[in-house]
């Protein structure tokens, strides 16, 4: 049971401050990326008009989440965000199926790939907040309905970072320990692979769904 | 009379895996309970499908029961580990272990029957869409899990963690203050996102053309019912792996206790408040669909006001954390 909650990091001491780089997260995420160039690469090299099957997965990918992101932000918005919101939702998908691999561990696992696709939604929701309504009658959405409401305003929409990058953390990380535990338990008798498909398939396909469906919503809203 | 450490830790695992799989098994069994009842009203209305309402309705009870099944692994844990390098932390990190999935389990429970319990009803209104009922069933019903496995997850954390290291004064009340917030507050995200889920499935029996948009709105609203069940878990982790300094005082030890049951408790109110809100959004997105947008808003919204009084427990949480 040693191995709940071990990281493997190199630290780098720079001055008075150290910084550390967790190995494993970034390898899995440079393997994710990987697979996610060379499966775009396969789905689009040979394109032809009669689509052969990889070129069919791509296109339906690519399309049902265009219209995902085109029914929340309307034609104009959707036309710049679509691509952003697909290769999110792409990259969590394989972040979060990758576990299912012996040896591997899913990148979202840690805490910090979650809350930096949750900072970048939460960044790019407030520049298109901005860019959209002008800086003016972005602000003073915080001081509705009253003006000494903006705290309060600040705070829930800070807590909106927390929320969508812990309910991936959560349950990614919830199901390894789950996982890991009953393994243990049982002895690796049996019960893992149920909870491989349940874990890592299942809740790794919604909740990839659910941030990507947040951070569109985040956007949409910002944007009204 | 004086009592040793393994005494306090037999009492600990054994009260701890009573209330565990006690409290556990309250939600489930009425989840199941409703579900079932449900089914025969759809089992009277179409007799000719009984075999098709039957199977949904027992492949709804298996997910409802998945939180009680979650408590009597945790009750088992309890009953039958005894934990190595134990201290006087560790028998309080035992009983929350017991109380945060105990608790943690009611909502769930509770909420994971509604789906099934629609679906069992909306099969016999509109048998031509059974198979796309029991696929939202599913997925909405998994997610309605997703407090308890919050819940569990801060349980098996209780149950293997390494005290040695840490003071026991104030770490027993950081450990038992985790177990409050996490079990707690997964009660109303539980519940709450069962009446989303259900709401969805009773939609799609009755506009089964909305099928697409009403299981997407759901997975939001589901998503949102459940974020003061993050703040719950975001507590109970910074509970349990924040350093403490050793004091005897009993005022720090009672602030961490605090803030455990002060996030545990404010986030039950939001979460079935924002679950009614997102049933009834769903339930008219499945009447007008062409409306999603508008319906989607003021959703949201909602939800957002809903939730000020669960931010305003995380942010008096984290006071008595940092600052007190």
């Amino acid at each position: 049971m040693q191995e709940l909650g071990k990281i493997h990091q190199l630290i780098i001491n720079l001055g008075a401050h150290q910084a550390a780089f967790n190995l494993e997260v970034m390898l899995m995420t440079w393997i994710v990326m990987g697979l996610l160039l060379v499966f775009g690469w396969l789905c689009a090299s040979r394109r032809t008009m009669m689509p052969g099957r990889l070129q069919v997965i791509g296109e339906l990918i690519v399309g049902q989440l265009h219209q995902l992101t085109e029914d929340a932000m309307g034609k104009r918005l959707a036309r710049t965000y679509s691509p952003l919101i697909c290769a999110l939702f792409m990259f969590l998908l394989i972040s979060n199926w990758i576990g299912i691999i012996p040896h591997m561990e899913e990148p979202s696992k840690d805490l910090n790939t979650p809350l930096s696709l949750g900072l970048m939604g939460f960044a790019i929701a407030h520049y298109v907040g901005i860019r959209t309504k002008g800086f003016k009658a972005y602000i003073s959405e915080y001081f509705a309905p009253m003006f000494f409401m903006m705290p309060l305003n600040l705070i829930g929409e800070l807590a909106k970072i927390v929320s969508i990058s812990f309910r991936l953390f959560g349950n990614i990380m919830g199901g390894s320990i789950i996982i890991l535990v009953v393994s243990y338990l049982t002895y690796n008798i049996l019960l893992p692979p149920f909870l491989y498909a349940f874990f890592g398939l299942f809740v790794g396909a919604i909740q990839a769904f659910v941030f990507t469906m947040l951070t569109i919503v985040y956007i949409a809203t910002q944007a009204k | 009379m004086s009592y040793n450490i393994d005494t306090w830790l037999k009492l600990a695992a054994y009260t701890g895996g009573g209330l565990a799989i006690g409290l556990g098994s309250i939600g489930a069994a009425i989840g199941e309970g409703h579900t079932a009842a449900q089914a025969n009203q759809a089992i009277s209305r179409r007799p000719d499908l009984s075999g098709e309402v039957f199977k949904s309705m027992l492949v709804g009870q298996a997910i409802a029961e998945s939180a009680a099944i979650f408590a009597l692994v945790v009750s088992l844990v309890l009953l039958f580990t005894t934990p190595a390098n134990a201290t006087f932390a560790t028998v309080w990190a035992l009983l929350a272990a017991g109380l945060s999935i105990g608790l943690g389990a009611i909502g769930s429970g509770v909420g994971a029957g509604f789906p099934a319990a629609e679906a069992c009803k909306g099969m016999v209104h509109q048998p031509s869409v059974s198979k796309r009922l029991t696929t939202n069933m599913l997925i909405g019903s998994a997610v309605c899990q997703t407090p308890s496995i919050f819940a569990l997850v801060i349980a098996f954390i209780l149950l293997y963690t390494d005290t040695t290291s840490s003071p026991v004064w104030p770490t027993w009340a950081a450990l038992f203050g985790a177990g409050l917030s996490a079990g707690l507050s997964a009660i109303g995200a539980g519940f709450g996102s069962g009446l989303v889920a259900g709401a969805s499935c009773e939609g799609i029996a009755r506009q089964p053309r909305s099928a697409g948009t009403v299981t997407n709105s759901m997975l939001l609203g589901q998503a949102i019912t459940q974020t003061t069940a993050i703040y719950g878990l975001l507590i109970a982790f910074i509970l349990l792996f924040k350093p403490y300094q050793a004091s005897e005082a009993i005022a720090p030890a009672m602030a961490l206790i605090g803030a455990g049951l002060c996030m545990g408790l404010g986030a039950i109110g939001p979460g079935i408040g924002e679950g009614v809100t997102a049933q009834s959004a769903i339930k008219w997105i499945a009447r007008n669909p062409t409306e999603v947008g508008v319906i989607t808003r003021s959703m949201l919204v909602g939800m957002a006001v809903a939730e000020s009084t669960g931010i305003y427990s995380m942010v008096i949480a984290l006071i008595l954390l940092f600052v007190v």
